[in-house]
């Protein structure tokens, strides 16, 4: 049996797009897009560190601080969006447990 | 706040490396006949703020031209390197300060 | 270019040298060699340094731009007249009694190797320099 090869995966996994629960009454966009711009800042930082990985490891002239930064900075996204995840996921549930 | 995380600095660190590499080609061929000191106007490419562009190379004023028309001065090469080396240094430092920052800031707010 | 390119240039910096250092010590140690393979006296040599392109061999053939290291192009034999000495009972005199030395300038010899020395470490200590830039990069990822 011949096994397919796979790709090097980068060490943050991608993010998709989040399934949010429906919010009803004012204000009931802030989330959903405080937590969409967080989601796309992610990805594009992801992504650029992933080619800034790729084309120093193919020796095309990237320069290895270069790298670094633009790792480090897709690191901070990713723990920045975590953070902004749990609040918003707590504050959900803050509301849910609210007695109307 | 992550996306303008040490711009400058890394600009400054990308002539800072253009520069060092300069350095060590002007070194190896510090006795090479014709050959003339490379550099790039460290101020001026800086200050033009637009990274990612190759820096102009050119010759330095100013020198002695030997015999055989090299004008390597090793004093004033030795003197870069060290210089180059030092204030990268810096710039690495300061970089990782400013992500330690950003980064207790994040891990405050839990 | 990265800097890891700049790293093969100092190499050649110091290879380029240590060919002209052996040179010079073959001089010096045939200072008074009046027989050679090819016959006559030992007539001394000098390396021929000019630039050439040095890349990192991890870089790819996309490379723009390479860095200008130096190499040894050629190896120039002295072609002037030898050294002519009265000496009547050398074994390898000629019928008027003279014999051939090399022509040759230890001095100059010696102090062209101190020369090549110096060099080699200037070589060395840019190595080292740009070795600590790129460990520096790499410790901004800690």
């Amino acid at each position: 049996m011949v096994l397919p090869i796979v790709p090097i995966q980068g060490g943050i996994p991608a993010i998709g797009p989040v399934k949010l629960p429906a919010v009803s009454g004012a204000g009931d966009g802030a989330f959903r897009s405080m937590l969409e711009q967080s989601i796309s800042t992610v990805e594009t930082q992801r992504v650029a560190a992933q080619q800034s990985v790729d084309r120093f490891l193919s020796g095309e002239g990237e320069e290895i601080h270069q790298v670094a930064l633009s790792t480090q900075k897709a690191e901070l996204s990713f723990e920045m969006f975590l953070q902004v995840r749990n609040k918003v996921v707590q504050a959900y549930q803050e509301i849910m447990r609210m007695q109307i | 706040m992550v996306d303008a995380l040490g711009s400058r600095l890394s600009h400054y660190m990308d002539l800072l490396s253009t520069r060092q590499k300069l350095v060590a080609s002007n070194i190896a061929n510090a006795e090479t006949p014709g050959y003339r000191t490379k550099d790039i106007d460290f101020q001026f490419e800086f200050m033009s703020q637009v990274a990612g562009i190759q820096p102009d190379v050119h010759g330095v004023e100013g020198l002695k031209v030997k015999n055989d028309g090299n004008d390597v001065s090793m004093d004033r090469e030795a003197r870069l390197l060290a210089e180059n080396a030092m204030r990268f240094n810096l710039a690495a430092t300061l970089l990782k300060s400013q992500v330690k920052m950003i980064r207790s800031a994040i891990q405050e707010s839990k | 270019m990265s800097l890891f390119s700049s790293l093969s240039v100092s190499g050649s910096g110091m290879s380029a040298q240590r060919q002209r250092a052996e040179l010079l010590v073959e001089n010096m140690a045939n200072a008074e060699t009046t027989r050679t393979p090819e016959g006559g006296p030992y007539r001394r040599k000098d390396a021929v340094f000019s630039t050439s392109e040095q890349t990192s061999p991890f870089s790819s053939i996309f490379q723009k731009e390479a860095g200008m290291g130096v190499e040894v192009t050629d190896v120039i034999t002295d072609q002037r007249d030898p050294d002519r000495r009265y000496l009547p009972g050398h074994p390898d005199a000629d019928k008027d009694g003279y014999v051939a030395f090399p022509r040759m300038n230890p001095a100059e010899d010696m102090v062209d190797l101190m020369g090549a020395s110096r060099a080699y470490q200037g070589n060395i200590a840019a190595m080292s320099a740009v070795k600590d830039m790129i460990t520096r990069s790499i410790d901004l990822m800690r």
